[in-house]
């Protein structure tokens, strides 16, 4: 039965109270371990399609008439469009149609960092559209931009309320703790940079307008949309099949969507907008810069007895407070904690989700800190750790609904043991070491989220939802859940998703929430499409429904009867079976929330500041896995792109005049091949006995979480050196091991001055 | 635009007059092209003009150095070819395989190699600075990691070539349609009145280079990550006829011979690229270690 509820929703680590219907989750999970299908790796289903070149992304969508947009961006970091003629782009060949900030609210006049999105053209090619742009005539008024973040603070122009929390007493804490420990940590900003930049390309067909878009929410894109164009929803129809990666930049509609639908609406032919690479690093959100000034105290027994953080989130023109206070509120059962969270409002392009927004970052912070205490203490790094273990949510008491930390300790004991043969291999030139981090994070999705399943006479099961694979393999997860739920291989079993027409409403794929969000909407869908199919087989063969199975395609009985699906199914005909699925709700009064830890292998380069990650063993926690090979996957790409953020990755600004300097990949480094380490991943794969009828959490965002720091943490343990900055560049290194040179020298000089 | 296909050496130099570019892999050009940063009507192209393959030679009469053993490479070879090239002195085959990606390197040729543009960020994005004509150096006031620290009085970029290094290290001459000069007068650092970085006249093709064997040479090269990216550092070493030489890529607007690793202390790095002299010294004197 459906029941309105009032619930606590959370996207990114954001909370939010809401009214919701969910549906009672009916089934009882399934034991753990591997099963038939889920637990099983699966290779993804449309895999050979995309290396073949054959699946249709946004960028690959080509309509009748198509016209192509440009869009105007400011060049400068702070001005404002004064006076913007569109009309000599109109006169020139090809162009159709153009917009301005003067007629339109999605375009901005007040252009407060390079790259504000201020007109747009259609034109036939998208040469003739770079044409008009270029035609359209800007008068600016500049002023001084301001890039700073600790000034914007000083000068109050903050993004939104700073958030700060408090629980018991800090600063007592601290004066009575044995040890204390105090640093200053940066992180850089860093950029997407998803292989399919940001586009869509949109028509009308009579009223309704159809979108296609590469986008991490149909359904959000639907009601944005339809709320800025004043349309209903149902007139909105959001498309998007597959996609080339979005890591939290694509939560939103965009600009360039709204651009293509008003264009498209004005010229009356399809209109596709799509960002090139230097406009992607330019306007499309990026991972915000912070600066984390942080503080811990312990007692000499490894007791943490504070933790205190000031955090400034450089969140650029607009945006939001990713959380970078989140892991020091929540990693530890630290009973004394105080953090203040303020986001600098400055004339750099706004910051966008990025994979684990905010956790990022303060992990780096945190899980550095605390190897800076240990290494005071004298206590080992994942000791530490252990004896401030929190056993119940440390924000309210509650319990958590699962939580295998210490087990992802006891995992990483075998990896962490290397150290000693690691370290043994340092010569005068390369120097190992071996650090540790932890990581906590969201990733319990919740309601609503639907899915129908279909089964017809020819014994074909389709799952039918209208959710996006963002390139995570969700669709070959869905289709593993349906096809253990009926007892028939996955190949038995297809997935339909992408159109907001096609099926009903999914959940967003983001925070980690696409598989604790839609697995169990389609296991639950998948349920029902078996009951229905038991009841016709109880009707054929007169037998007690209870007493009947699905299994290897057979329908079998416990008194050792069974019968093939066809069977049954052939008698179907034009009669379809559709069973219907919702997610149903979070468990109430718990804390839904994934663990891991990561330990790092690296080689620094003691005379050029190069350093060389050889190995990641990476051990999370995420309740039952669907799909140990594309869980997998997840877990690499969330390391490698953590290596690009700890390494090389640096959106760099001009100070002057705010303009990105690293627009292009010859500037802006992501990892290479050469650049990945061995990836170890281990997974403790218990389902969360509280969390929906999978007992799945999400996998998307933790890999990516801890990295930074397990390296830092490496570093400082091969050289004795604190590396307290993001990236950790060459420049950043030698810095870093010419500080410790001069501390060593200072104490040796305290050492050799006293009195003999 | 046009692109002319000339199949000779005269036809392509006939067609370089009045303003032409010419074209190698078009791996630099194209881009600058693309921004508009390189203004043509008529681009050249080179493929069936210009020289490709390695030899070994016997030494012209030009040369000066004592060595017999000599090799001559066409402008026009690729990189790929010579990173692959067993008999050609280490040095440059290490710098063209720790150059750039495959693919670049299998369309790059080793005369556009050496005359390719400068990476500057402000000079890409158009910035009205220095090298463009304009007053000031905008690297210097503001982002410049990956900037010089020699020859950085006007012009703070750094020489993305690596064979260039290699090259100079090796005492290489190279020759075009109408001179015959050491791979050194190649280039130059800009001064107010002459904004350019090399010496080649307008239409001036390389045709071919020529090295000497060297007794032991190697090349070492500090990036921001293992592969496909250009030098932060770089060091060529080589010694020839007895005689060693030293030359950097990345450190200065031109690739940059040192005489000795205590020359390396006259560098004027700025503040953001101190660190690059560090880096300077240690892989000197390992390159010195290992000749
Ligand atoms: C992303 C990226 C990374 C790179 N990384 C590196 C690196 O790490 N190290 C490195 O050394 N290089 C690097 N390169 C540079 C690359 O090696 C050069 O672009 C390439 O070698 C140029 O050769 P080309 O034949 O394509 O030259 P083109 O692009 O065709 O020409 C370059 C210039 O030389 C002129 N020219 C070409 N041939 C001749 C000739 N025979 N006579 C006279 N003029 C001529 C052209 O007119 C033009 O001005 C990189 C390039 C890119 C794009
Ligand atoms: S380093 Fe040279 S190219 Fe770069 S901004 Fe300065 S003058 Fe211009």
């Amino acid at each position: 039965m459906a029941r309105l509820i009032r619930t606590e929703k959370e996207v990114e680590g954001r909370y939010e109270e809401v009214w919701t219907v969910v549906e009672e989750d009916a089934l009882d999970q399934w034991p753990a371990g591997p099963l038939e299908v889920v637990g099983q790796p699966a290779q993804r289903q449309d895999g050979l399609q995309r290396a073949r070149g054959e699946a249709r992304y946004t960028a690959d969508v080509r309509l009748p008439g198509m016209l192509h947009a440009a869009v105007l961006r400011s060049g400068v970091a702070r001005a404002d469009a004064r006076a913007i003629d569109v009309l000599p782009a109109l006169e020139l060949p090809g162009v159709q149609a153009a917009l301005s900030c003067e007629e339109v609210d999605f375009l901005d006049a007040e252009a407060g960092y390079p790259g504000a999105a201020v007109a747009a053209v259609a034109a036939d090619t998208i040469e003739q559209a770079r044409a008009g742009v270029e035609a359209i005539a800007v008068e600016w008024d500049e002023s001084e931009p301001l890039l700073d973040p600790d000034e914007a603070i000083a000068r109050g122009q903050l993004v939104s309320e700073s958030s700060s929390y408090e629980r018991g007493d800090l600063e007592a804490a601290l004066a009575g703790a044995d040890v204390v420990v105090e640093a200053e940590y940066r992180t850089q900003s860093v950029l997407h940079n998803s292989m399919e930049t940001h586009q869509a390309v949109c028509h009308w067909e009579g009223d309704t307008l159809v979108v296609h878009i590469s986008t991490q929410y149909i359904w959000g894109v639907r009601d944005e949309l339809a709320e800025k164009l004043g349309l209903r929803p149902d007139d909105v129809r959001v498309v998007c099949e597959f996609m080339g990666g979005g890591f939290g930049a694509k939560n939103g509609a965009g600009d360039y969507s709204l651009i293509a639908a008003e264009l498209s609406r004005r010229t009356g032919r399809p209109v596709r907008c799509a960002l090139t690479r230097r406009e992607e690093n330019l306007a499309a959100g990026n991972r915000n810069a912070t600066i984390q000034r942080l503080r811990a105290g312990a007692r000499s027994d490894g007791t943490i007895v504070g933790l205190g953080g000031e955090f400034v989130n450089a969140v650029g023109w607009s945006g939001w407070l990713a959380g970078t206070d989140g892991p020091m509120q929540m990693l530890y059962g630290v009973d004394n904690v105080a953090t203040m969270l303020r986001g600098a409002k400055l004339n750099s392009a706004p910051m966008a989700a990025f994979r684990a927004p905010g956790f990022v970052e303060g992990t780096f912070g945190l899980e550095c800190l605390l190897d800076e205490l240990g290494g005071k203490l004298g206590i080992d790094p994942l000791e530490l750790r252990r004896r401030n273990h929190a056993d119940a949510d440390v924000l309210d008491g509650r319990p958590y609904s699962s939580k295998s930390l210490l087990e992802c300790y006891r995992r990483a004991e075998p990896h962490w043991d290397r150290r000693h043969e690691v370290r043994a291999r340092s010569d005068e030139t390369w120097k190992h070491g071996v650090g540790l981090a932890s990581q906590v994070w969201y990733g319990g999705g919740g309601p609503p989220s639907y899915a129908w399943v279909r089964v017809g006479s020819d014994g074909s099961m389709t799952v039918v939802t209208a959710m996006q694979d963002i390139g995570t393999g969700s669709r070959t997860a869905m289709a593993q859940i349906a096809a253990e739920e009926l007892g028939v291989s996955l190949a038995q079993v297809r997935v339909e998703l992408g159109d907001s027409a096609r099926g009903p409403f999914a959940s967003i794929s983001a925070g980690s929430s696409t598989i604790p969000s839609m697995g169990p909407a389609v296991r639950s869908a998948a349920g029902d499409a078996r009951r229905q199919i038991l009841e016709l087989a109880a009707q054929r063969w007169q037998k007690e429904q209870r007493t009947l199975s699905l299994k290897g395609g057979r329908i079998v009985c416990s008194d050792g009867g069974s019968w093939p699906l066809e069977s049954l199914l052939g008698l179907l005909e034009d009669a379809q079976i559709l069973g219907m699925g919702a997610r149903g709700p979070n468990p109430t009064g718990m804390r839904v929330l994934t663990f891991g830890v990561q330990v790092a292998e690296v080689a620094v380069d003691v005379g050029t500041g190069e350093i060389r990650v050889g190995r990641i063993a990476a051990i999370h926690d995420v309740g039952r896995i669907i799909n140990p090979l594309g869980a997998r996957s997840q877990v690499e790409g969330g390391i490698i792109q953590a290596l690009g953020h700890t390494l090389s990755e640096h959106r760099l600004l001009d100070p002057r005049t705010g303009t990105v300097l690293t627009q292009t990949l010859d500037a802006y480094k992501l990892p290479t091949i050469a650049d990945v380490p061995e990836i170890v991943c281990e997974f403790v794969d218990e389902p969360d006995s509280h969390l929906t009828n999978l007992g799945a959490k999400g996998l998307g965002e933790p890999p990516i979480i801890p990295t930074a720091a397990a390296i830092a943490n490496a570093i400082r343990d091969a050289t004795g050196a604190d590396v307290r900055s993001l990236p950790i560049d060459r420049e950043e290194m030698l810095r870093a091991l010419a500080a410790l040179a001069r501390a060593k020298e200072r104490s040796g000089d305290r050492v050799a001055a006293r009195p003999a | 635009m046009q692109l002319v296909r000339p199949s000779s050496v005269e036809e392509a130099v006939a067609a370089l007059r009045g303003g032409a570019v010419a074209l190698g892999g078009g791996t630099d050009l194209v881009p600058l092209l693309r921004d508009r940063i390189v203004e043509a009507e008529t681009l050249v192209e080179l493929h069936a003009a210009v020289p490709r393959g390695v030899r070994r030679c016997t030494p012209t009469s030009t040369s000066p150095s004592p060595s017999s053993a000599r090799f001559w490479i066409g402008a026009g070879t690729p990189l790929a070819v010579l990173e692959a090239e067993p008999e050609i002195p280490t040095t440059l085959r290490e710098a063209c395989r720790l150059a750039a990606s495959p693919q670049l390197r299998a369309m790059g040729t080793i005369g556009g190699n050496l005359l390719q543009a400068t990476r500057c960020w402000y000079w890409r994005l158009k910035f009205p600075c220095w090298l463009h004509g304009g007053e000031t150096c905008d690297a210097k006031e503001g982002q410049h990691r990956e900037h010089a620290i020699f020859g950085n009085e006007r012009c703070a970029s750094a020489h993305p070539s690596d064979p260039a290094a290699a090259l100079l290290a090796l005492g290489a001459r190279i020759r075009t349609d109408r001179r015959d000069l050491p791979l050194a007068e190649l280039y130059r650092l800009p001064t107010d009145d002459d904004r350019s970085m090399t010496t080649l006249e307008p239409g001036e093709l390389i045709l071919e280079l020529e090295l000497p064997a060297a007794e032991s040479s190697i090349y070492v090269k500090a990036m921001d990550r293992q592969r496909w990216a250009f030098a932060l550092v770089g060091v060529a070493a080589a010694r020839v006829g007895g005689e060693t030489r030293i030359a950097l890529a990345g450190v200065a607007p031109v690739p940059w011979l040192v005489s000795s690793p205590e020359e390396l202390e006259q560098a004027t790095p700025l503040p953001g690229t101190a660190y690059k002299l560090e880096i300077a010294r240690a892989l000197v004197q390992r390159a010195l270690a290992q000749l």
